[in-house]
């Protein structure tokens, strides 16, 4: 290893890398000194991996990072996502039982916009053309009525391959309990057409639901080719440079994997955007002290929220990828198409309204001054006068108020109010867009958000988090010191995370204790061969629970277990587990209700890095403003400190309105705030009551 | 004044409550009718009962323009903290069959009502006649389960017990309702949170201005939307297959009259009250939220940005004369309403289609069966009762694209059961699940499939119900050239030597290893299909949705080995005839209304409109006994004159009737 000869033989560098629609974000971590370095980049969507590369040079350059120092390369990449959303996958052939061929099309059978006689559903990523119906029936105990027709299958994979499909998709009727059938269909596929890949529905995720296990193996054949293409050129570009460390991928449990999996389990990393920007805010959520966090990631076309219970992100599936549901256990994250691009319009009547339309990246917010007439939300904070005092995006950005101007007064002049008064009404009825989904979000989960702080990120969060967790009725907010790089700060600090599931759909009763017991003993030896398989070589982590309902509800609630519970065969504690979680949820418990079993869950946790940033005393003190500057403010102009993020010391308090400018982000301040900075630079806002 | 530019911002609010209020009601119930089929509904209303709010996502479709005024006026005395609630529909008609209950709290602020938060749930069960107290063969409301007349079921924050227990005795799955009724008095109060919260932030006054202007803002926006139609009236009836055991079909009609920002809707010429509960309550009311559905489909469909709250009603008047289909009189059974309004709704689609006919799909399937299984588990030896699919059809033909497939348009709020979960819960083993070949009415735009399922049971006297059939008869209807679609259908064992057929009934029994089929009817199709490009017929045949038959018999495209033959087809299309009117029914709604002609109809109603409401079903059912080999005006005058002479003491119609 020539390289370690230059010196740097003690460096020890970390790094997460996030690719989000513009930029690609960089968080890197010399873990001796506690140096840590942030980078934004440009994506290059030509050449997906050519912007890590710049960014990796750039780090060279700007940090001294030497690619042989880097130890842990986590990254979390938007390819599988975009792949579905451009419609840019294999082409696929699904191989399923005859009679019913069109599961997939008829889905669950309720579609979004109920009120709509133009309602429709998306055209299948496999078209009915290549569905092919194969003689075959499991029972739903897992005995058979009827084997795999194998002169049909051969029928089909002629018909496949004359279509042109890349790979089969195998998925049959109570492969949940037996998987039988979908092996001996993959193994008669795999003797006549060895090109071809084939996934099961089994081995993707072995749910019981026929539509959302099999729409979820198509997802993940679908994104296979790029993904795994994406994946062996990045790892060889990485060698090429000679980073040491093997990248991991962050998936959308939260968790990471190797590339290796990744090439193979695709589906498990669709959603690892939205999902590490969680993991890296509940992080900071825990170095500073907090337990319940709601997350505010705002970008310039969207905006994700999640929430953080007990310094743990919530789980859920059934999120979307484009216009399909992904049923693999996901950190929940909900969205709304409302971020700083998005556009003002307003209608006949008028009434303004705000999005779903956006400026996006290109051409971006009027005052970006790359040709965007339309007035965004980010438009109407200039207009206010909250931003434009510094530059954007590290300096790639210069502000241009006197286009935003322009825009926002295109549409005062259809009001007939004036620029400013209609710049703040964009701004209330973009919050109260994000205020609706926020409040159905808590509504779901049975939270009361007044419990929660705000943690707002993103290159758009910290600019509106403070306006929104007002109209919330929050009272703090916690605002991170680099919020443009939460998410490439969840990877550094993932854990491995392997999920594992058996479907049961029992009683619970002591009868099924033994196959319990069975179920958990060989999750537990998978998770750790699992983890093994990944190189981990640390502890393991072993977390157990149970989808469980009352008999005849018809769906599950996700109760944790112990380990020890089945051991000794405590049903009773089980049991109160789950009506404890039922009444937590759900508002009330049957105790003479009949529990069922559905599916026995196990997570394998290898721990990731333990890892320190460096605080700072604090020192009691007001912080001093650079300067005064004029903003309107609920509608009347008021005298506003700036401050600068950079100059901010732990302790310093200032209070609102106020307007915080740093390299990748503002945060706009409203009045009667009081804010401080703690001692891992977090700015701490306290709302008035 | 409220602000009209921020406007925005409390309808936001306003939605958010409703969401809440919807999430909290979801989150809480115990039943599966409102946890999972989502067969309720939430509201905040302002302080006349006027609905201002409702949930976009979830719940029923049918109520974002129900009033509650006549409800709420009957309870005296109201107190912070009360709740009152009916599900009699012939109380004041804001229930419109016995198992839903609505309940509806008043706002309190600083000592005033402000506002009122309300909802219903559809009850798993009310007592009465039948379990699930639905049954077609009903004949009056006694039977279709108790029925409490507006009352205060909480005073000040404390249920009446009473109450409950007569509820508790009185019902087949008590602990449900109670449950579920508890989940919405929760969700009640959380909407009184988000109502105080809404005044907090915008003050009384403004708030109670901004509600107003919210209902004005939807009624500006649905005149602005009839001012951009043309002036005129259209006509258009449609058919249920039967009215009831007598299997006579039922008519509704409407009168379409619109004229600058407002429109009139007439439903005379709809049948006689009927002597099974098809009837729709509507009290008569001009603006009847269950008689306006098909309207917010259609304003939705045209403007998906409009607000959905009763301003939307204020520019329609209904006229549904007493003692018919859509205004019966106590004690008339209204339970299987749901049927009747599907129909309704295909009737103000028809009308609207020709006022204008480029904006609008053709007609959905319309036939929107709810299927439950009665059977036994032959391993526990239990009776196992279990809903299983609903068989729905597939929407409309539409301007731009195919009608959605097994499912969409009006019936886009229904969910299905994963066929595993159903397998492993009921005895029962499906043995298809899918789309229904050349079900889909042709043209330029197809309609959309019918959906095919079957099934096999193994316990003897497997009892099946299959609420709301309808469409095995009266096809789906085409518009603009394009064609009528498929016809449901139910049978048992099709195919072997052991077939039953079962027309239009809506129950079954079935032996050990039976097979029972059931299909819906196909949405109809839009424009001529000779003008739907070849490329798109061929794909269809791939897919299966359309035979090679069909593709040359409909379509006028031959397909050759899966090849497009280009010279056969623009032969074949040049010698196939086009549809030249507006809608195309299919041969059987024209073969009978080749007798049944509008003339005839206008007799019919006429004679039965002249006579006392009780006598009506039974003449019309008199009538039509003796239609055969008769037709049109004067066929039904002969008939009357036949029906007179065997029941001399029938009172002769009030005008014209004797002829």
């Amino acid at each position: 290893m020539p390289m370690s000869e230059k010196g740097n033989a003690a460096a020890d560098w970390k790094v997460g890398v996030d690719i989000g629609g513009t930029f690609i974000d960089f968080c890197a971590l010399e873990t001796h000194s506690g140096r840590m370095a942030s980078l934004k980049v440009l994506t290059t969507p030509d050449d997906p991996g050519a912007e890590l590369m710049t960014g990796l040079s750039l780090l060279a350059e700007r940090e001294g990072l030497d690619p042989i120092a880097v130890s842990r390369f986590v990254h979390g990449t938007t390819v599988g996502m975009n792949t579905v959303i451009q419609r840019k996958g294999a082409s696929l052939a699904l191989f399923t039982n005859a009679g019913f061929e069109d599961v997939i099309e008829l889905a669950r059978l309720r579609m979004p916009e109920t009120y709509s006689l133009f309602c429709s559903r998306p055209d299948q990523l496999v078209s009915r053309d290549r569905v092919f119906g194969i003689p075959a029936r499991m029972r739903s105990d897992g005995s058979e009525a009827a084997p795999p027709d194998l002169a049909s299958v051969a029928d089909a994979v002629a018909a496949a391959r004359a279509k042109g499909v890349a790979g089969i998709v195998v998925s049959f009727l109570h492969a949940w309990r037996d998987d039988g059938h979908e092996r001996r269909v993959k193994a008669e596929v795999a003797r006549l057409a060895p090109d071809l890949f084939v996934f099961t529905s089994a081995e993707v995720w072995p749910v019981i639901r026929e539509y959302e296990r099999t729409t979820t193996a198509i997802l993940n054949g679908y994104v296979h080719p790029r993904i795994s293409g994406y994946l062996t050129a990045l790892e060889e570009r990485l060698a090429a440079r000679g980073v040491p460390a093997t990248p991991l991928l962050t998936k959308s449990n939260g968790g990471v994997m190797n590339a290796a999996e990744g090439k193979r389990s695709c589906v498990k990393m669709l959603l690892s955007g939205a999902a590490s920007g969680v993991i890296g805010a509940a992080w900071l959520a825990r170095q500073a002290g907090e337990d319940r966090i709601l997350t505010l990631d705002i970008g310039g076309t969207s905006a994700d929220f999640a929430l953080i219970v007990d310094g743990q992100p919530q789980f859920g599936t059934g999120e979307m990828i484009g216009e399909f549901p992904l049923h693999i256990p996901s950190v929940a994250v909900s969205s709304i198409g409302i971020g700083g691009g998005s556009i003002a319009s307003v209608d006949e009547q008028a009434i303004l309204r705000v999005g779903p339309e956006s400026a996006g990246s290109t051409p971006g917010p009027a005052c970006y001054g790359r040709g965007g007439e339309r007035a965004t939300v980010t438009d109407a904070m200039v207009v206010c006068g909250w931003l434009g005092h510094s530059a954007m995006a590290y300096g790639q950005l210069q502000m241009d108020p006197a286009q935003a101007r322009a825009a926002v007064g295109r549409l005062a002049a259809r009001t007939g109010r004036s620029v400013e008064a209609t710049a703040q009404a964009i701004l209330d009825v973009a919050i109260s867009e994000l205020f609706v989904e926020v409040e159905k979000m808590a509504s779901r989960a049975g939270v009361d958000l007044r419990d929660f702080a705000l943690m707002p990120f993103g290159g758009g969060g910290p600019m509106l988090g403070a306006l929104l967790a007002r109209e919330l009725g929050l009272r703090r907010m916690l605002a991170p010191r680099r919020p443009g790089v939460v998410s490439a700060l969840g990877g550094l600090v993932a854990d491995l995370r392997g999920d594992f599931i058996r479907t049961l759909f029992r009683p619970l009763s002591p009868a099924v204790l033994p196959d319990l017991r069975e179920a958990v003993a060989q999750m537990a030896e998978e998770g750790r061969a699992w983890l093994a398989e990944q190189g981990h070589r640390g502890p393991v982590d072993l977390l157990l629970h149970a989808d469980m309902r009352y008999a005849g509800q018809s769906y599950e609630i996700e109760t944790s277990l112990d380990a020890d519970w089945l051991a000794r065969g405590d049903l009773d504690a089980i049991a109160g587990r789950f009506h404890a979680t039922h009444a937590r949820l759900y508002d009330f418990f049957d105790e003479k209700g009949h529990i069922e079993i559905v599916n026995l869950r196990l997570s394998a946790l290898g721990a990731g890095p333990s890892l320190a940033f460096p605080q700072a005393e604090e020192i009691d003190g007001e912080a001093l403003a650079e300067r005064s500057i004029a903003v309107h403010v609920d509608g009347a102009l008021a005298q506003v400190g700036l401050y600068r993020r950079a100059d901010l010391v732990p302790g310093q308090r200032f209070a609102g309105p106020a307007v915080v400018a740093q390299e990748d982000t503002t945060l706009a301040i409203p009045p009667g705030t009081q804010v401080r900075v703690d001692r891992h630079l977090n700015l701490q806002l306290t709302f008035p009551e | 004044m409220f602000d009209r530019m921020n406007l925005r911002v409390l309808a936001n609010h306003v939605r958010a409550a409703a969401e809440n209020m919807a999430h909290t009601l979801q989150r809480t119930a115990h039943s599966a009718f409102v946890k999972e089929t989502e067969d309720f509904t939430v509201m905040l209303m302002n302080r006349k009962g006027e609905t201002f709010g409702v949930p976009m996502e979830l719940g029923a479709t049918w109520f974002p323009g129900l009033t509650y005024g006549r409800a709420l006026a009957m309870v005296d005395d109201y107190r912070p903290g009360d709740v009152a609630f009916t599900n009699d529909p012939y109380a004041c008609y804001v229930a419109t069959h016995v198992p839903d209950t609505h309940l509806w709290k008043p706002v309190f602020h600083d000592g005033e009502i402000v506002a009122w938060t309300g909802g219903h749930i559809h009850n798993t069960d009310m007592g009465g006649a039948v379990p699930a107290s639905l049954s077609r063969a009903l004949t009056e409301i006694h039977q279709e389960g108790i029925r409490f007349p507006p009352m205060k079921l909480v005073n000040e924050g404390v249920f009446d017990e009473q109450i409950l227990r007569i509820m508790v005795t009185n019902v087949r799955k008590p602990d449900l309702n109670i449950g579920d009724i508890k989940a919405l008095v929760g969700a009640l109060a959380t909407g009184e949170r988000k109502v105080l919260a809404m005044i907090d932030k915008f003050g009384k006054q403004a708030f109670l201005d901004g509600v107003e202007a919210l209902l004005d803002h939807a009624e500006a926006e649905a005149r602005a939307m009839l001012r951009d139609m043309p002036d005129g009236t259209w006509t258009f009836s449609d058919y249920a297959d039967e009215d009831s055991v007598e299997a006579n079909p039922c008519r509704l009609h409407v009168t379409l009259t619109i004229r600058g920002d407002e429109a009139l809707l007439d439903f005379t010429g709809s049948d006689p009250q009927l002597a099974s509960s098809l009837n729709v309550p509507s009290g008569g009311d001009p603006r009847h939220t269950i008689l306006l559905v098909g309207i917010y489909y259609v304003l939705y469909t045209l403007n998906p940005k409009i607000l959905l709250n009763t301003g939307l009603t204020r520019p329609f008047t209904c006229i549904a004369p007493e003692g018919t289909v859509l205004n019966p009189v106590f004690p008339a059974a209204v339970g299987m309403r749901s049927l009747t309004c599907a129909r309704l709704r295909s009737v103000i689609f028809g009308a609207f289609s020709q006022a204008i006919p480029d904006r609008l799909p053709a007609a959905p399937a319309g036939n929107n069966c709810i299927v439950n299984v009665m059977t036994t588990d032959e391993r526990t030896r239990r009776t196992v009762i279990a809903a299983v699919n609903p068989v729905v059809g597939g929407g409309g033909g539409m301007p731009h694209r195919d009608g959605t497939n097994g499912s969409g348009a009006d019936a886009a709020y229904l969910k299905n059961t994963p066929i595993e979960i159903t397998e492993t819960e009921t005895p029962v083993e499906f043995v298809r699940y899918g789309l229904a070949r050349d079900s889909g009415g042709a043209g330029r735009w197809r309609g959309g499939l019918a959906t095919d399922m079957a099934f096999r049971v193994f316990a003897p006297d497997s009892r099946i119900t299959v609420r709301n059939r309808d469409r095995s008869f009266f096809r789906p209807w085409g518009v603009l050239g394009g064609r009528a679609a498929g016809l449901s259908d139910m049978a048992v064992n099709p195919g072997s030597a052991e077939e039953r057929r079962l027309g239009n009934v809506d129950t079954a029994v079935l032996q050990p290893g039976d097979v029972l089929s059931i299909r819906s009817a196909g949405g109809g199709g839009r424009g001529d299909p000779r003008e739907r490009e070849p490329w798109r017929v061929v794909q269809d045949v791939e897919r299966g949705y359309v035979s090679v038959e069909a593709a040359e018999r409909d379509y006028g495209v031959v397909v050759r080995d899966g090849r497009l033959d280009e010279a056969a087809t623009r032969l074949l299309r040049a010698t196939m005839p086009a549809h030249g009117a507006h809608f195309h029914f299919g041969p059987e709604r024209d073969g009978y209304e080749a007798r049944w002609t509008p003339d005839a109809y206008e007799r019919l109603t006429a004679i039965l409109a002249g006579l006392p409401i009780h006598w009506r079903f039974f003449a019309k059912t008199e009538i039509f006994r003796r239609m055969s080999g008769r037709s049109g005006a004067e066929g039904v005058q002969h008939a009357l004159a036949q029906v007179q002479a065997r029941f001399p003491n029938m009172p002769a119609p009030a005008t014209g009737g004797a002829g």
